[in-house]
């Protein structure tokens, strides 16, 4: 069945100078406590042998998946797939706080909010969205890397962009045949044909348990630092898979109908 | 002792004044919130967005700030406004930290231990504002006014604390340009006649950045451009040292060797005036020097250049061949922060150059203005004033019995710093300082301490205890910039409004206010002929007839000033774009730009490179939490060859020596820097414990920075200090 809309966000991954401006707007925007961030710049890291180098920024947050594991173990509900919009959502009255969602994340991007006793995680600023505003992150993106739309809206930035990307990809998740079907869609990134793609992804959902910042922190004993970069391993077994995605007109009226 | 970490819940419960008055808000409204309302701004509730101007750096960016009940909770870019085109980065987004900031101070202090030990007692605006203006009175009364040294940073209220100074009759004015931006304000006016020109990137085809790092220093609007042209597909051709994230980004990135940039550069020139490549009917025309340039070039070959910079000729003479073919279309960027090398004139010298031989500058869609991003022909108005006094004593930076040629509004900052430590030509007593913070932003911290220890009397005015501050006999609480009311500003033939979204919490005050209050208790009430902070601007408004609740509701005012259709005249003596320039010859330095080799390290030394994250300005947004949360441990960057000779791991802390001082930091072991340079990002190491969050975090490059001066521009050597590195 056809959704209303199929919101997604579409970051290309040429225009992020990871300065960060996205983080703080969400902070803000979103009431986000000190020790935790909704989103992230990804640091791939200086690459290669001096001068010869590369270094590359990927924005993440929630997936907003089409089949996302966090709903299936919501024992209170609380988390779902709006119908409308598809965007994935906590009902923090309705959130008992058990964290099960937390560690069914393969994408690690939710967190308990302890002091409220909750889970939160990006809404795409479903609240910004109700009064016509783009997410927080996306409207103050500096080199328009960040977008955002309605994927089932042909004209809309999110399906331009689509169109006219010169590569796009995914990171998909599959494990136990359950297949997260992310809706971030990574577009145009640079020296496509040179990259390793996994290797280069790696550091996303290191296995390893490191964390890709490194955990020094400097201020509190909160260690919010410490927090803010929760890439922890995934869970044994799990494997991502880094998808190209190939632009088909399927994909902008919502059928999904991917090649890997 | 309140909790480092403020979280955005406990907002509600900081500044319990601005909290009580919040609290009541929907009964009786303050003063902003009332006057919102009846501009429709705000709704019943006190709900809604407050147009105004961004200050976490110099960019100026337009603001809409959501406020609800008395509180900022949110702050957009205004898409009505030039510099943010509806974006904000994440200094200007982070922007209401800096109002919340636990350690905000919200009442006048007065200094009761030692200096710099932190001892305070509060005290009331009259008995704080007394003691300032009685201390100023005596050490005019004692010394004579110009043992008074002022000093403030970059911003619209500044023209008021210039009547200050001026009314005070001091000539010692001390501001960040000489540790910034002199270089190339100082070429860029000798050459075209103007400080800094804009830039158009509508059209760019080939951008040559030296140094000019446009995604961490960024300029919102100029990077967003930037990023816009390099996914056009533009050609991005990037000078520096330390692969940066404009390096990231860049087509092209040369790892050059420090201090060597004029040499690649004169040499590109070299390439396009001996082979014709440039536009010669253009550059006959506007250009003094186009006869004989080719002849004084000739020794600045590539395969010279090569020597000296490190970078294969054959690489120089291709850029050159593109940049040429570019026409108009390519852009040699001026730059920012120009402060690297006593040739860093050159250098800016060169870029100015190069420009001039691509055409841009006059060609309609071409890269490069020669007329300054604000300049507008809109005659704002101004309170009646009577003419300054007379000013007979040298100025204590030098300028211009020892620098002829430094710009007398640029000045040499860390000359002035020297003079009151010396005493010579003759000893200073008293500095008052404005939103700035010497301490830290000066060459040799050491040193800079050491001068404080000479005055009598040291004020700062500022909204948290900086290290200048932490070291004040008195320190004034401003308000900020979401507190308050600045002067009028320009852009693109516009008039943009910097006005208060929420009331100052505590007892803060604007500088406008703040300098008239002392300015009257001084004598000088002529100087501030304004009622308050409205008055002043409706006075500015007044001679265009403009509407001053319009512009409140809006944020900026178009007067309608169409832009001027006139006959292309350069500033400069000869009317022309000046690469030969006579004014240099008679004042002793080369006429052409030219090649001065700067000193290099010894075997075993570093040299210190200084630079930006686009997290941060400078010294002053390093307690803002919400930055403090975003951003990267400062560490020094190494190359792996170099550590692994040290026997050095990642993470390792370093003890960092130079001539003046030594720190003691962990490294970051990278790629990204030449095995002979390392990096430190300034702005941390902060000695004031009045700052909870930024308090010794980091180290603090100004310890280690040695004190160089360009005799041409004034500018301070920054990335010519050199440093050995051990274990610590």
């Amino acid at each position: 069945m056809k959704r209303k809309n199929h919101y997604a966000f579409v970051i290309d991954v040429a225009r992020c100078i990871d300065c960060r401006a996205c983080q703080v707007a969400c902070s803000v925007e979103n009431h986000v406590p000190m020790e935790n961030t909704r989103i992230w710049v990804q640091d791939l890291g200086v690459q290669g042998e001096f001068p010869n180098l590369q270094h590359i920024f990927v924005p993440y947050n929630c997936m907003h998946c089409e089949h996302p594991p966090c709903t299936e173990v919501c024992v209170s509900g609380a988390t779902y797939k709006d119908k409308d919009t598809g965007l994935v959502l906590v009902d923090q009255d309705a959130c008992i706080g058990c964290g099960y969602c937390v560690d069914a994340c393969p994408y690690n991007v939710r967190y308990l909010d302890k002091k409220r006793g909750v889970v939160d995680k990006c809404n795409a600023c479903a609240q910004r969205l109700e009064v016509g505003l783009e997410p927080a992150c996306v409207a103050t993106c500096i080199g328009g890397s960040r977008l955002f739309g309605d994927l089932n809206d042909p004209v809309s930035k999110a399906s331009v962009a689509l169109q006219n990307a010169r590569n796009i990809v995914r990171l998909d998740y599959e494990a136990n045949g359950h297949d997260t079907d992310p809706n971030i869609y990574y577009i145009n990134l640079p020296n496509m044909e040179q990259l390793n793609m996994p290797e280069l992804f790696q550091p996303l959902v290191s296995q390893s348990g490191a964390l890709p910042r490194a955990p020094k922190y400097t201020l509190s004993e909160q260690g919010w630092k410490h927090v803010a970069v929760p890439l922890l391993a995934a869970g044994i077994g799990a494997s991502f898979l880094v998808q190209a995605i190939y632009f088909t007109k399927q994909l902008i009226e919502g059928e999904k109908e991917f090649e890997e | 002792m309140a909790n480092k970490t403020l979280s955005r819940r406990d907002f509600l419960k900081v500044g319990g004044a601005a909290g009580g008055a919040m609290l009541l808000g929907s009964f009786v409204a303050p003063p902003i919130a009332q006057a919102a309302r009846r501009l429709g701004s705000l709704d019943a509730n006190g709900d809604g967005y407050i147009p105004t101007m961004c200050e976490m750096c110099v960019w100026r960016c337009g603001v809409l700030a959501k406020v609800e009940g008395g509180r900022i909770v949110k702050l957009e870019g205004n898409p009505e406004h030039p510099h943010s085109r509806g974006r904000l980065c994440a200094r200007g987004q982070s922007g209401l930290m800096n109002t919340y900031d636990p350690d905000r101070v919200l009442k006048p202090l007065v200094r009761v231990g030692q200096r710099g030990e932190g001892k305070f007692r509060t005290a009331s605006w009259d008995e704080a504002l007394d003691i300032v203006a009685d201390n100023m009175l005596k050490i005019k009364q004692n010394y004579g006014p110009e043992a008074m040294v002022f000093s403030s940073t970059h911003n619209l209220s500044q023209v008021q604390f210039e009547n200050l100074l001026n009314g005070f009759g001091s000539p010692n004015y001390g501001t960040q340009r000489s540790l910034c931006f002199n270089a190339m304000v100082t070429a860029f006016s000798l050459t075209y006649g103007v400080e800094e020109p804009a830039r158009n990137y509508d059209e760019v085809e080939f951008i040559l950045l030296v140094g000019r790092n446009l995604t961490e220093a960024i300029s919102t609007s100029e990077t967003a451009e930037l990023v816009e042209a390099i996914s056009r597909g533009a050609k991005l051709v990037y000078l520096d040292p330390r692969y940066t994230k404009t390096a990231a980004k860049a087509s092209e990135w040369i790892p050059i060797r420090p201090g060597t940039d004029a040499a690649f550069l004169l040499a590109m020139i070299h390439v396009i005036v001996s082979e014709e490549l440039a536009d010669c009917e253009f550059v006959k025309k506007y250009v003094l020097g186009c006869d004989d340039i080719v002849e004084a070039m000739q020794p600045y070959t590539p395969q010279w250049a090569e020597t000296i910079t490190g970078v294969p000729a054959s690489t120089i003479d291709r850029i050159a061949r593109e940049f040429a073919a570019a026409k108009h279309k390519a852009l040699a960027h001026p730059g920012w922060r120009t402060s690297n090398f006593i040739n860093s004139f050159q250098t800016e010298r060169a870029i100015a150059t190069l420009n001039a031989l691509s055409g841009n500058v006059l060609t309609p869609g071409g890269c490069l203005a020669a007329e300054s991003p604000e300049a507008a022909s809109i005659g704002l108005g101004k309170p009646p004033q009577p003419p300054y006094p007379r000013i007979s004593a040298l100025r204590l930076d030098g300028v211009p019995w020892k620098y002829p040629l430094v710009p007398l509004k640029l000045g040499v900052f860390q000359e002035l710093r020297d003079a009151i430590l010396s005493g010579q030509p003759y000893q200073a007593h008293g500095w008052l300082v404005a939103r700035q913070n010497p301490v830290l932003s000066l060459p040799d911290r050491a040193r800079t301490l050491q001068a404080i220890s000479k005055l009598d009397f040291l004020v700062t005015v500022d909204i948290i205890m900086n290290d200048t501050s932490w070291y004040s006999d008195v320190v004034l609480p401003e308000a900020s910039y979401l507190e308050r009311y600045d002067p009028l500003h320009i852009v693109d033939r516009k008039i943009y409004l910097r006005q208060p979204v929420v009331e100052p919490q505590g007892e803060a005050r604007s500088a406008l206010w703040i300098y008239k209050q002392l300015g009257e208790r001084l004598g000088l009430g002529d100087f501030f002929q304004y009622e308050d902070e409205e008055d002043y601007i409706r006075q500015q408004l007044a001679p265009l007839n403009l509407d001053f609740n319009e512009l409140r509701i809006k944020g900026y005012l178009d007067p309608g000033v169409a832009q001027e259709e006139r006959e292309i005249v350069f500033n400069t003596p000869s009317g022309k774009i000046e690469v030969y320039s006579e004014t240099l010859g008679k004042a002793g330095f080369s006429p052409w730009p030219t090649w001065e080799d700067p000193v290099y390290p010894r075997p075993g030394e570093f040299y210190l490179l200084t630079g930006k994250v686009a997290q941060h300005t400078q010294f002053g947004t390093q307690n803002n939490q919400l930055l403090h949360k975003y951003q990267d441990e400062p560490r020094l960057w190494l190359h792996p060859e170099p550590a692994a000779s040290l026997g050095l791991k990642d993470w390792d802390v370093v003890e960092v020596t130079s001539q003046v001082g030594s720190v003691k930091v962990p490294v970051k072991i990278t790629q990204a820097i030449r095995p002979d340079c390392v990096y430190l990002t300034p702005g941390y190491g902060h000695a004031s414990k009045g700052l909870r969050t930024a308090y010794q975090v980091g180290a603090n490059a100004s310890d280690l920075h040695v004190t160089y001066t360009d005799p041409i521009s004034g500018g301070q050597a920054l990335s010519q200090t050199f440093v050995t590195i051990k274990k610590a």
